[in-house]
C-alpha cells in the first residue's frame, strides 16, 4: 500500500514537470527544458507502464525492456540538460579538476559488480557506465563553478548528485527487500526521487534564468 | 493464415507507379510513406522471430518487444536519409511523419483483413487511436530530431534517448488497449489528446515566431 502510495505520488511529479517543461519549452525555446522535459517525461511513462503492467496482469513484465531502457534514457536526457546550461559547449567527458573524480567510475564499477548478483550483466554494465558519467559531470562542473552567473546553476548540479544517490539507494534497498512498509529504506529513497524532480524544476528555472 | 507480403504488394503497387510521376518534396515523402509501410512489414518479421528467440507468446511480445523494434525500424529510413543524404533536421522531421503514417496505414490494413470491416465505429477509434499513437511517437523523434541533430555526441545519444521515449510511449498505448472496456477507450483517446497537446504547442510556438 505504501509503496503504491509512493508511486502514485512519484507518477504526478513527473508527470507534472514534464508538463511545466513542455509548456517553459513552448514559452523561452530553451532547449534545457526539452531536455529537462524528455527526462521527466520519460521518467513517467516508464513507471506508468511498469505500474499499469502491474495492476492488469498481476506481475511485472517478464522482459523489462522497455521500462530499462526509458530509465536509461531519462539519464541521457539529464546528462544533456547539463550539457545544455553550460556556458560553453564541451564534450560529454570533460578532464577531472580533482584527482578524487577518479573513485566515481571506481564506485559505479563496483556497485554495478554487486547488483549483477540480480541483475542481468548488459543492463548493469549501462546502468554502471551512465551513472558514472552522471556523477562525474555534477561533480566536475560543481568544482568549476566560480563566478555568479556560474553560481546559479550549483543547484542543478547538487540535484543531479541527490537523484543518483537515491537511485543507488533505491536499488541497494531493493536487493534486501524487507516488505511494503515504512521501514524500508527504498520507500524513502523512492520517496526522495519524487522530491528530486521537484527541485530539478527549480534548478532548471535557476540555471537558464538570464 | 494472413498473407501479409501479398497485401504489401496489393497496396504498394499503385503508389509506386505514381512515384514516377512526382517530382521534390512530394517524391521524398511518398518514398517515405512507402519505406513505413514496408518497415510495418520487417517489423512484423523481427517481432515474431525475437519473440521466438525468447519464448514470448505473441500477446507478451506485442507489450514487450514490439513497441521497441516499431520504434526503431520507423526510425531507420530517416536515420539514412540523415546519415547518407545529409537532410537538413526540418525536411526529416517531416520524413519521421511521413514514415508513420506509412506505418500506420499498413497496419491498419493488416488489422482490417484479421478481423474484418463490418464495424465502423470500432474501427474508426482504433483507426484514429493507432494512427494517432504513430505519429505523437514519430513527432517526438521529429522533435528531437530537429534540437539534437547539431552536435555530434548529442546526434548519437539523443536518438537512442528518443527511440525509448517513443518505445515506452508505445509499449503503454499497447497495455491499455489489449484490455476491455471503458480503458481501451481510454487508451485510444491518449495519442489523440497528446496530439492535440503538440498541435496547439506547434501553432502558438509558430505565432510567436
Amino acid at each position: 500500500m505504501i509503496e503504491t502510495i509512493v508511486n502514485a505520488v512519484q507518477l504526478i511529479v513527473t508527470a507534472l514537470a514534464a508538463g511545466f517543461a513542455a509548456y517553459r519549452f513552448v514559452t523561452s525555446r530553451h532547449r534545457a527544458w526539452l531536455m529537462f522535459g524528455f527526462a521527466s517525461g520519460v521518467s513517467f511513462l516508464s513507471n506508468l507502464y511498469w505500474q499499469l503492467y502491474l495492476i492488469f496482469y498481476g506481475e511485472t513484465p517478464h522482459f523489462s525492456y522497455i521500462p530499462d531502457v526509458s530509465w536509461y534514457a531519462s539519464y541521457v536526457f539529464l546528462l544533456m540538460l547539463m550539457h545544455e546550461v553550460r556556458s560553453v559547449p564541451l564534450p560529454v567527458f570533460t578532464r577531472p579538476r580533482s584527482r578524487l573524480l577518479w573513485l566515481v567510475p571506481v564506485f559505479t564499477a563496483g556497485m554495478g559488480v554487486f547488483y549483477m548478483q540480480w541483475g542481468d550483466p548488459i543492463g548493469n554494465i549501462i546502468a554502471a557506465v551512465l551513472m558514472c558519467l552522471l556523477i562525474w559531470q555534477s561533480i566536475n562542473d560543481l568544482i568549476a563553478l566560480k563566478d555568479e552567473v556560474c553560481k546559479k546553476k550549483r543547484l542543478l548540479y547538487i540535484t543531479v548528485l541527490i537523484y543518483c544517490v537515491s537511485e543507488y539507494g533505491a536499488w541497494t534497498a531493493s536487493c534486501y527487500w524487507i516488505g511494503d512498509t515504512l521501514l524500508n529504506p527504498y520507500i524513502w529513497f523512492d520517496a526522495l526521487l519524487s522530491v528530486t524532480f521537484i527541485l530539478l524544476t527549480i534548478a532548471v528555472e535557476r540555471a537558464v534564468r538570464r | 493464415m494472413n498473407y501479409i507480403e501479398n497485401i504489401f504488394v496489393c497496396i504498394t503497387a499503385p503508389l509506386i507507379v505514381a512515384m514516377f510521376f512526382l517530382r521534390g518534396k512530394t517524391l521524398r515523402m511518398m518514398i517515405f510513406m512507402l519505406a513505413g509501410m514496408g518497415m510495418c512489414l520487417l517489423s512484423a518479421y523481427i517481432s515474431t522471430f525475437l519473440a521466438a528467440l525468447q519464448g514470448a507468446d505473441i500477446f507478451t511480445a506485442s507489450l514487450e518487444i514490439s513497441p521497441l523494434v516499431e520504434e526503431v525500424m520507423k526510425l531507420l529510413p530517416v536515420l539514412f536519409y540523415l546519415i547518407v543524404f545529409g537532410a537538413d533536421a526540418d525536411d526529416a522531421a517531416d520524413a519521421v511523419l511521413m514514415t508513420a503514417a506509412g506505418f500506420a496505414t499498413f497496419e491498419n490494413i493488416c488489422y482490417l483483413i484479421q478481423n474484418g470491416a463490418d464495424d465502423l465505429f470500432g474501427l474508426a477509434v482504433r483507426g484514429f487511436g493507432t494512427g494517432a499513437m504513430h505519429i505523437v511517437c514519430g513527432s517526438i523523434a521529429g522533435l528531437g530530431i530537429m534540437h539534437l541533430w547539431k552536435r555530434k555526441w548529442i546526434r548519437a545519444a539523443g536518438t537512442l534517448a528518443l527511440l525509448s521515449a517513443a518505445s515506452v510511449f508505445h509499449g503503454t498505448y499497447n497495455i491499455l488497449v489489449s484490455q476491455t472496456g471503458a480503458i481501451v477507450y481510454i487508451g485510444y483517446s491518449i495519442p489523440l489528446v497528446t496530439a492535440a497537446v503538440i498541435i496547439a504547442a506547434k501553432v502558438r510556438s509558430s505565432r510567436k515566431i
